[in-house]
C-alpha cells in the first residue's frame, strides 16, 4: 500500500444560529481517501467543536507532487504515543515526493519504536531547500560533492549446488 | 561502524580505493531485472544507499527511481556529469562519449547477446548449430593431429 | 409441480416460494386461448348381444392398461453432453514438424499432414527419412515446432481416414491347444500389406521432395529429440 497526500475540506453543517459554517482544509497523509476522511474527523473534532455528526465533507482531493523525479530532502515534525508517553520529534527523509518520505516515515517508526499509524500524528512535512538547513547527519552524507561508494559484496546467484569455483564477490 | 561512517571513509579517501567500480552520479549501469532487464542506463542522481535515480534515454529507459539491488555497475562512466542532470544533458554526454558503442563492443555485451541469441533459437536452428559444432571439432581434431605428426 | 422435480416422495427440489417464483404470477396469468382440443368422452357406448344383457353397455374409451409395475423404476438420467470436435492447436498447420513424445517413435521429429475427424493428428517421418508410417497421434503428446515444411500444392489422399486405421477382423481363431503350445514363441509378423505400402510412398513422396528444398531438415528429421544438460522444455524455444 502506497501512501498518498490528500486535501480534506469540510464544515459543520449549516444551522439557524450559523447558516454559513467555517470551512476547514487539512492535508492529509492516508492509504486511501476512506481513511483520510475519517482522519479529517478525528483532527477536527480534537481542533474544533465539530464532529462527524453534525458536519459534512466538501471535497476529497490528492495532491500530486509536482516534481515526482527530483530529489528532495525533507523534514518532518511529529507527535507519537509511546507505551509511555508522548514524544514529538524531527526527522529528515532523502525521497522524491512528500508521501514518499511520508511512507518511509512510519517504515521508521515502526522499525524503531514499533509505532504503529494510529499513534503517529504528522505535524508538518517541509522540503529542506538549502543543503546546510539539513540537521541530520545520516542525510548529510549523501550531500557530499562527488558522493561515490563501492557495492561491496555483491553474491552472484549460482544455478547449480555445487561449483568448481568459490564466488567472486569483488569488483 | 557500519553505513554512514564507512561511506564517508569512502569518499575521503577516493583515489585509494581497492574498489574498481562506484555508484556515482555518471555511473553506466546494467538493468537486471523490471520491465528493462538486460539494458543499459547511467546514474543521474543518487537517493541514498538503496536507490538511484537512473535515466536511460539512449537505450529508451524512463527517468525513474532504482534499487542498486537489481543493477550491477559496468566500468563505463561519464565523468563530466553534473549531479542530477537531466535527460537532454544525459543523451549529449552519451554520446559524446560513445558510451553505447563502447558498451556494445564490449567482451560483457557480447557474451550477453550471443547467450541471447543462443536463447532465442528454435528446435531446428538449435540442431544446426550442433550440426556446424559438430563439424568445426572435427575439423580442429584433424588439424591438430596433422600438427602432432608433424 | 412440474417444475420441481421431486427429490424423494412428496419433496420437491424447489421450496414453494422458488416454485412461485419459477411459475412468474407476478408477471400476470396467461392470457392466451389454450387451442381448442376436440374432447372425447371418457366413455362410450358398445352394442352387446345376448338378450339379458340389456343391449348397449358403457366401456371407457381407452382400456387402463393390466399391468403396471409393481415397484418404482427409476428413468436413467438423460445425458446433456454433446460432442465437440477437438480443435486443433493454432501452432500447428499443414507442414509443422512435431516431436513425437508418447509411444513407440517417441522423440522422433515427423510431419503433420491433417487432422482426422476424431481429432487425432495424422503425421508421417517421412518413412524413409526416419522410419515413421503414417500414424494417427493425439495432439497431446506432440510438442510443435516452429519449422514448417512448404506444404504448397500437397494434398493427402481422402481415403487416408480414420477407418483406414482400423484394425482388420481376425481370421479365424486359433484352437486353445494352439495358442498354448505357442506361448513363448516369438509371433510370427503379419507382412505389411503392398497397398499400405504403396499408399505410404505415394504420400511420402511429395514430402520428401519439399524436404530436400532446405539444408539440414532431412537430417534433422532423422535426428532425435532430447534434452541435454541444463535445457529446460519450458524455456526452450520449438
Amino acid at each position: 500500500m502506497t501512501v498518498s497526500e490528500y486535501q480534506v475540506v469540510g464544515r459543520h453543517l449549516p444551522t439557524e444560529a450559523d447558516p454559513n459554517p467555517k470551512i476547514y482544509r487539512m492535508r492529509i497523509f492516508a492509504l486511501n481517501e476512506v481513511v483520510a476522511k475519517s482522519r479529517f474527523w478525528y483532527f477536527l473534532r480534537q481542533l474544533k467543536k465539530v464532529k462527524k455528526a453534525n458536519g459534512e465533507i466538501i471535497g476529497v482531493n490528492v495532491i500530486h507532487e509536482k516534481k515526482p523525479l527530483k530529489v528532495k530532502n525533507f523534514g518532518i515534525w511529529l507527535r507519537y504515543d509511546s507505551r509511555s508517553g508522548t514524544h514529538n520529534m524531527y526527522k529528515e527523509f532523502r525521497e522524491l515526493s512528500r508521501a514518499d518520505a511520508v511512507k518511509s516515515l512510519y517504515q521508521d517508526m515502526a522499525a524503531r519504536h514499533r509505532a504503529r499509524f494510529r499513534s503517529i500524528h504528522i505535524l508538518r512535512v517541509v522540503e529542506i531547500e538549502k543543503n546546510e538547513d539539513v540537521r541530520r547527519p545520516y542525510i548529510k552524507q549523501l550531500l557530499a560533492p562527488g558522493l561515490r561508494f563501492p557495492l561491496p559484496h555483491r553474491v552472484q546467484k549460482s544455478r547449480s549446488t555445487f561449483v568448481a569455483h568459490r564466488p567472486s564477490t569483488f569488483n | 561502524m557500519v553505513g554512514p561512517n564507512n561511506l564517508l571513509y569512502a569518499v575521503s579517501i577516493r583515489s585509494e580505493s581497492t574498489f574498481k567500480r562506484f555508484v556515482e552520479v555518471g555511473r553506466v549501469v546494467l538493468l537486471r531485472s523490471g520491465p528493462h532487464a538486460g539494458k543499459t542506463a547511467v546514474i543521474a542522481e543518487i537517493i541514498d544507499h538503496n536507490r538511484a535515480i537512473i535515466d536511460g534515454p539512449a537505450t529508451g529507459i524512463p527517468r525513474h527511481a532504482f534499487p542498486y539491488r537489481h543493477l550491477t555497475l559496468t566500468p563505463f562512466r561519464l565523468p563530466k556529469l553534473p549531479r542530477g542532470a537531466g535527460s537532454g544533458t544525459v543523451l549529449k554526454q552519451l554520446t559524446s562519449e560513445g558510451i553505447v558503442e563502447k558498451w556494445n563492443k564490449s567482451t560483457w555485451a557480447t557474451k550477453r547477446t550471443a547467450i541471447e541469441k543462443r536463447k532465442s533459437l528454435n528446435d531446428f536452428e538449435r540442431f544446426k548449430t550442433f550440426v556446424a559444432k559438430k563439424s568445426r571439432r572435427d575439423v580442429v581434431r584433424k588439424s591438430v593431429k596433422a600438427a602432432k605428426k608433424a | 409441480m412440474a417444475r420441481s422435480k421431486t427429490l424423494s416422495p412428496h419433496v420437491g427440489r424447489l421450496s414453494r416460494s422458488q416454485v412461485f417464483a419459477k411459475r412468474g404470477l407476478h408477471k400476470g396469468q396467461k392470457k392466451s386461448e389454450k387451442l381448442a382440443v376436440p374432447e372425447t368422452p371418457l366413455t362410450r357406448e358398445v352394442s352387446v348381444g345376448g338378450e339379458k344383457n340389456g343391449s348397449t353397455r358403457t366401456v371407457p374409451t381407452s382400456k387402463a392398461p393390466r399391468y403396471y409395475p409393481a415397484e418404482d423404476v427409476r428413468k436413467p438420467k438423460k445425458s446433456r453432453k454433446t460432442i465437440v470436435p477437438t480443435k486443433l492447436r493454432p501452432s500447428i498447420t499443414p507442414g509443422t514438424v512435431l516431436i513425437l513424445l508418447a509411444g513407440r517413435f517417441r522423440g522422433k521429429r515427423v510431419v503433420f499432414l491433417k487432422q482426422l475427424e476424431s481429432g487425432l493428428l495424422l503425421v508421417t517421418g517421412p518413412f524413409r527419412v526416419n522410419g515413421v508410417p503414417l500414424r494417427r497421434v493425439n495432439q497431446a503428446y506432440v510438442i510443435a515446432t516452429s519449422t514448417k515444411i512448404d506444404f504448397e500444392g500437397i494434398t493427402i489422399d481422402e481415403k487416408i481416414n480414420d477407418a483406414y486405421f482400423a484394425k482388420a477382423p481376425i481370421k479365424g481363431r486359433t484352437s486353445a491347444e494352439e495358442e498354448f503350445f505357442a506361448e513363448g514363441k516369438p509371433k510370427e509378423k503379419e507382412p505389411i500389406p503392398e497397398s499400405k505400402a504403396a499408399d505410404q510412398k505415394a504420400v511420402d513422396k511429395a514430402i520428401i521432395a519439399a524436404i530436400r528444398e532446405e539444408e539440414y531438415l532431412a537430417k534433422y528429421l532423422k535426428a532425435t529429440f532430447g534434452l541435454t544438460k541444463g535445457q529446460y522444455p519450458h524455456q526452450l524455444k520449438f
